[in-house]
């Protein structure tokens, strides 16, 4: 875990962000409008436009997080330079697109999430836009695009399942699916803890690609789905408030508040989260969501995909530290993030007492883990993106970060609901 | 500052929670000691995550020792944008606003504005990406600074944060109640029989919902052939907080506020209630839902370290390295 940064100290390769930092400084007011007050990137402009659209550590593994070699650095400097004017008009174009969109009175998303891309893409094609006539239009056309975006809507999918004309074919769809339900874990027994623990002691430090593919080649994933089947299972898993899951229903509609847990939804309400959030555009028209969300339904953890229901064991097993024994580095890890945070929540004078309308949020952590883990897995599923293998660990300690500042939130709007009587 | 390596790089001293200073780093977490003056103590739990900022923190030769194998760092100079954010976590958990030591009580819209725009200048290091967005969501209206209200404006505009108006009341933030320390604090009616009182744990009620300096009276009042305990401790700027208190086996609710904006509470008591030892005739006054009650506070440094914070919180409105949420404490 130590070696990329013990060789920083050997005067040889320098933090990667201090790099950056220098190498910024130097494009100068240019690009304020991608900086922060310090002048320092903004964090999406390094996520969003520095690393994926110019330093590229996918293509240049000696520009990856971490240290940077001494002989590398320069080039790293030097490429962040040399795309000083595509960013120059980035920024300008960022300051149209802002303007444009102030002008249309729009208030949704984070406007860093919605245009930096699209500001960088303007700015490669048609350069700065205080030299492009038409600028203000091209600016209007993106943010049509990026606000009316295509794809299914919550509407065109209520209209699908409630048309009188399609009900008989998805009643008997959902019937035959679950009739014909594969044995939970498809004959094979158990999965490979072996194997599973292989890869979360090195996805934090070495993510192993190869070993991935394994699991997922000897379906590790859906024989794991068997340990869901007994009854109680889905509860203690936080995936259902059943003893055991049972077919869901068609559906009609569904409200974003009081979503029932995730194997208790209907196929409605499953696809009610993705359609109502950002890149609805890569999903499937409506008809082939609602086909796919029935088969998908029947499958082990409720999951079309072998990759994804790898990655829930993956959590499960990792997660399975926070109470019991911690086997794997990446239990270690998770571990050490949950302890972190008994220290951090009485820094932050948070409550120690847990109000009973909070109590099922706070307490039964790895629960709550598990279930946003398989909300993420399926939204990606429906949006068919995958995770690289060293994408992993980002996506395990990032669902318990989010659980866990999740669950402060919920600590601190129950104390202030208190303190306003 | 010391360096010890096991799973986790510990640099430094932790300091006690209420005196410490957080920031969230990722791959590392930081905290200041607000009483003292030194760099922030860390804990380093991802080196090759915490590598790309830490120089931040420490300046390039100490971070590289940190991060390598060095016994012990001296860190190079202050880090302003960090220390700040930092301080501002502290203040809205332990800031002793108290009527009764003179430490006026802090204005929570400017204290949630100046963090968000101190988030956003340390962003790009923070464990929660979406810290800025998150910390902009919790202003509860524009504070009306200039030169803060505008910063945050634009800020929730890169962000997409729709800011609610300005409150026209100010009356929820308005300056502890001046406490009447001098008094046997209870004003009963009745005959007094006996009476004490005992220093509030902070750890069991929420930021401000009490004078953070003012101790909790109570009184045993004998009236009409019946006796009653009788709790009054001076009221904090957030009195919504619903309080209680624990006396030997009693609880009484305080749920009543009198003309000196103390929280009071009454309960009959069996008049064995006399015949408690010394040492069990505690008061501990409490936020259910908050903490337990949990036994007087044993711990031996609470007194000599809220004292100090006490005295610490005095000089801060007119420190030089004063946050503007400080250097506005009472002053509007």
């Amino acid at each position: 875990m130590t070696t990329g940064a013990r060789a920083a100290t050997a005067g040889t390769a320098s933090p990667r962000g201090l790099l950056i930092d220098r190498a910024w400084s130097r494009l100068g007011d240019a690009v304020a409008p991608l900086s922060n007050e310090a002048g320092r990137p903004l964090a999406r402009t390094v996520k969003l436009i520095l690393d994926p659209l110019v330093l590229r550590p996918v293509r240049h593994p000696e520009f990856a997080a971490g240290a940077v070699a001494a002989g590398h650095a320069e080039a790293l400097a030097d490429r962040i330079v040399e795309a000083g004017p595509v960013l120059a008009a980035t920024a300008a174009w960022f300051l149209v697109l802002k303007k444009a969109r102030r002008r249309a009175g729009i208030t949704d998303g984070n406007p860093q999430d919605l245009y930096f891309q699209r500001c960088y893409e303007l700015a490669t094609v048609h350069g700065d836009p205080r030299l492009s006539p038409n600028a203000a239009d091209r600016a209007g056309a993106v943010l049509a695009e990026v606000h009316d975006q295509d794809g299914p809507t919550v509407a065109g999918l209520r209209g699908f399942v409630t048309d009188p004309a399609h009900a008989p074919e998805l009643a008997r769809l959902l019937a035959e699916a679950w009739s014909d339900r594969p044995a939970p874990g498809g004959g094979a027994t158990g999965p490979h803890p072996t194997a599973v623990g292989d890869f979360l002691d090195t996805c934090a430090t070495k993510p192993d690609q190869a070993l991935f593919d394994v699991l997922v080649a000897r379906r590790v994933g859906a024989r794991g789905a068997a340990e869901l089947a007994g009854s109680g299972a889905a509860r203690a898993h936080g995936l259902s408030d059943r003893d055991r899951p049972e077919r869901p229903d068609l559906g009609e509609s569904a409200a974003k508040q009081h979503l029932p847990k995730p194997f208790d939804r209907s196929i409605v309400e499953r696809l009610f989260v993705p359609l109502t959030t950002a890149h609805r555009d890569a999903l499937d028209d409506v008809p082939a969501l609602v086909r796919q969300e029935i088969a998908r339904s029947a499958g082990p953890w409720q999951l079309a995909d072998e990759a994804g229901r790898v990655v829930l064991v993956l959590g499960r097993a990792a997660v399975a530290g926070l109470a019991g024994e911690v086997g794997c580095d990446a239990a270690v890890r998770l571990r050490g993030r949950w302890e972190r945070e008994a220290y951090v929540r009485r820094a932050l004078r948070m409550p120690s007492a847990v109000p009973e309308s909070v109590r099922a949020d706070v307490h039964g952590v790895r629960e709550a883990y598990l279930r946003r883990l398989w909300v993420r897995t399926h939204g990606r599923e429906l949006r068919r993106e995958t995770v690289p293998a060293d994408g992993l660990w980002d996506v395990l300690d990032g669902v318990l970060r989010s659980v866990i500042l999740d669950q402060r939130d919920r600590l601190r709007s129950a104390l202030e609901r208190r303190a306003a009587g | 500052m010391r360096i010890t390596r096991a799973a986790v790089v510990e640099v430094g001293a932790w300091p006690h929670p209420e005196r410490a200073a957080l920031l969230e780093g990722r791959g590392a977490v930081l905290a200041w000691d607000v009483l003292g003056d030194a760099a922030p103590a860390a804990r380093v739990h991802d080196v090759d995550r915490a590598a790309d900022w830490l120089w931040e923190a420490y300046g390039d030769e100490a971070a590289a020792g940190v991060l390598g194998d060095a016994a012990g760092i001296t860190p190079a100079g202050a880090w302003p944008a960090g220390r700040a954010l930092a301080q501002l976590a502290w203040l809205e958990a332990w800031w002793p606003a108290s009527g009764a030591a003179g430490v006026p009580a802090l204005d929570l819209s400017v204290l949630r504005a100046e963090r968000a725009v101190a988030t956003s200048a340390v962003e790009h290091l923070l464990d929660d990406e979406d810290a800025t967005g998150r910390a902009l969501a919790a202003v509860p209206a524009d504070p009306v600074v200039a030169g803060l209200s505008d910063r945050l404006a634009a800020l929730a505009e890169d962000y997409g944060v729709v800011l609610p108006a300005p409150v026209a009341s100010r009356a929820e933030f308005a300056l502890a109640a001046g406490g009447d320390a001098a008094g046997d604090g209870t004003g009963a009616d009745g005959v007094t029989v006996h009476s004490g009182a005992d220093p509030v744990d902070w750890a069991l009620v929420p930021a401000g919902a009490v004078d953070a300096a003012a101790d909790a009276r109570w009184a045993v009042v004998r009236r009409g052939g019946a006796t009653f305990l009788d709790v009054a401790v001076p009221g904090g700027p957030r009195p919504g907080v619903p309080l209680a208190a624990r006396f030997g086996a009693v609880e009484v609710a305080l749920d009543g506020t009198d003309g000196l904006g103390r929280r009071t509470g009454r309960t009959p008591v069996p008049a064995t209630v006399l015949l408690l030892p010394p040492a069990a005739r505690r008061l501990t006054v409490y936020a259910p839902g908050f903490a337990p009650p949990a036994a007087p506070d044993r711990d031996p440094d609470a007194p000599s370290r809220r004292a100090a914070i006490i005295a610490y919180a005095r000089t801060r409105p007119d420190a030089p390295d004063a946050t503007l949420t400080e250097r506005l404490a009472g002053r509007r």
